[in-house]
């Protein structure tokens, strides 16, 4: 009988340490806050958002509003690392995503895949409203990631 | 014997089987989970597809921005409530955490540093009170602030600092309804502190910045309510930065300039309807120190 339970308990054991965990669950936040604050200079750190990014089979937009003061400069910054390699489009507007006349003011269309930071500095504007376009997954991946945006002032 | 053997090993097979069985599914249920939370941690949610979430502004950028403006250091406005354990309730602790905040951030700009000092003490024991203690023991945040006294620029950044690692703590540990809630107190306090000062300076700049100010009333009010299932006390705290909102809205010279999101322009109010807004702002500051 306990020859039954050793084996049931390395059998446990086995099967949790090969039970595969998704990486993006392990992100270093701190890591991504630094490396972001870094290209945040000379811009004052105002703050941040970490969005969680599911691929589903239906595509997805998030949309993160931002009020700002007319007469300050703003300084956005994207981190992808944490993200897995799979398309995702960020663009800025100028009005929320109901809204039919928007101008985009920003976008990552036409950048290379490999640039994971990406800064932006934005115009005279009352409000950002930053767009998440999280296309379908249609392979059934259940790929995962956190995109980082940090907003910075001068 | 053999047989029992061949038994045996059977049943720790259909065992090892069923623990793994039992893992997987097990990972399965993790992996809802972290959809779920992953929802959570976004502000808000209309639908599976469509979300919008909110990022609020730090109480040191609007104190900088009235410091900018011209607002002087007018001594004895920042509350003087300096008993963060009369706080009992998460909503009232957030709230005065960042009224603490935004007083913190209006003495270190203007070279107050004794009551800087004060301030920072405040925050960090209502931060210990809401279970957030730890940011300030990162990177040695007091030591630093309290070694840095005297010079405005490194004081600043430390606050700044001090304010990144609170949005990680809260980021971390999926508190939106915190953020929303100690940038209303702060809020309140920065307006309040800007309109007393105007109600003497009579300062144009100061009109202007205090109107420009109103234009994020709309994302306090929508942030809360993003977050109101997280705490119910919050649905009173919408009503109350609500009753502002409809105040500044029904103000002549607000109706008659109505502003866009995409617009450049400035409005400014007269005397009168800076007072009736600065009345409810004092009713509102009060009710929060209060309690």
């Amino acid at each position: 009988m306990k020859k039954i339970f050793l084996i049931s308990f390395i059998g446990l054991v086995f099967s949790y340490a090969f039970t595969p965990i998704q990486a993006t669950d392990n992100i270093d936040k701190n890591a991504l806050t630094t490396s972001c604050r870094k290209k945040m200079e000379p811009y004052k750190y105002d703050s941040q958002k970490f969005t969680r990014i599911n691929y589903q089979k239906k595509a997805q937009q998030l949309e993160v509003e931002i009020p700002v003061f007319v007469g300050e400069k703003y300084r956005l910054v994207f981190n992808l690392t944490a993200m897995p390699v799979a398309p995702i489009g960020i663009n800025v507007y100028t009005k929320p995503k109901e809204s039919g006349k928007r101008e985009v003011i920003y976008t990552n269309k036409g950048l290379s895949p490999d640039e994971k930071e990406l800064v932006f500095d934005a115009p005279r504007l009352r409000k950002l409203f930053v767009d998440y376009d999280v296309p379908a997954d249609s392979t059934d991946q259940k790929l995962s990631g956190y995109i980082l945006f940090m907003v910075g002032y001068k | 014997m053999v047989s029992t053997q061949k038994s045996l090993v059977l049943k720790g097979t259909m065992l090892i089987v069923a623990g793994m069985l039992f893992m997987a599914c097990g990972n399965e249920t993790q992996k809802d989970e972290s959809v779920s939370s992953a929802k959570d941690s976004v502000v808000s949610v209309e639908s599976e597809t469509n979300t919008v979430s909110y990022s609020l502004p730090s109480p040191l950028q609007i104190a900088s921005i009235f410091k900018k403006s011209g607002l002087k250091y007018q001594d004895g406005i920042t509350t003087s409530q300096k008993d963060p354990s009369k706080y009992t309730t998460n909503l009232s602790k957030s709230l005065n955490l960042g009224v603490y905040s935004a007083d913190l951030s209006y003495c270190v700009l203007n070279k107050q540093n004794q009551e800087a000092m004060n301030y920072m003490k405040l925050c960090r024991q209502l931060a210990e009170n809401l279970g957030m203690g730890t940011v300030f023991e990162q990177s040695n945040l007091s030591k630093r602030f309290e070694k840095n006294i005297g010079n405005e620029d490194s004081l600043a950044y430390i606050i700044a600092e001090l304010q990144m690692v609170t949005d990680m703590y809260l980021d971390e540990n999926e508190q939106p309804q915190i953020t929303a809630i100690v940038f209303s107190g702060a809020w309140i306090e920065s307006m309040y502190l800007g309109s007393r000062i105007y109600e003497k300076s009579k300062d144009k700049s100061m009109n202007t910045k205090l109107t420009e100010q109103m234009t994020i009333l709309g994302s306090i009010v929508n942030a809360l309510k993003a977050v109101q299932k997280k705490d119910p006390a919050i649905d009173g705290l919408i009503a109350d930065v609500q009753s502002i909102k409809d105040i500044y809205d029904q103000l002549p010279s607000v109706k008659a300039n109505p502003i866009k999101d995409d617009e450049d322009k400035d409005i400014t109010l007269t005397d009168e309807e800076v007072l009736k807004l600065t009345k409810r702002i004092s009713e509102l500051r009060a009710k929060f120190i209060n309690g």
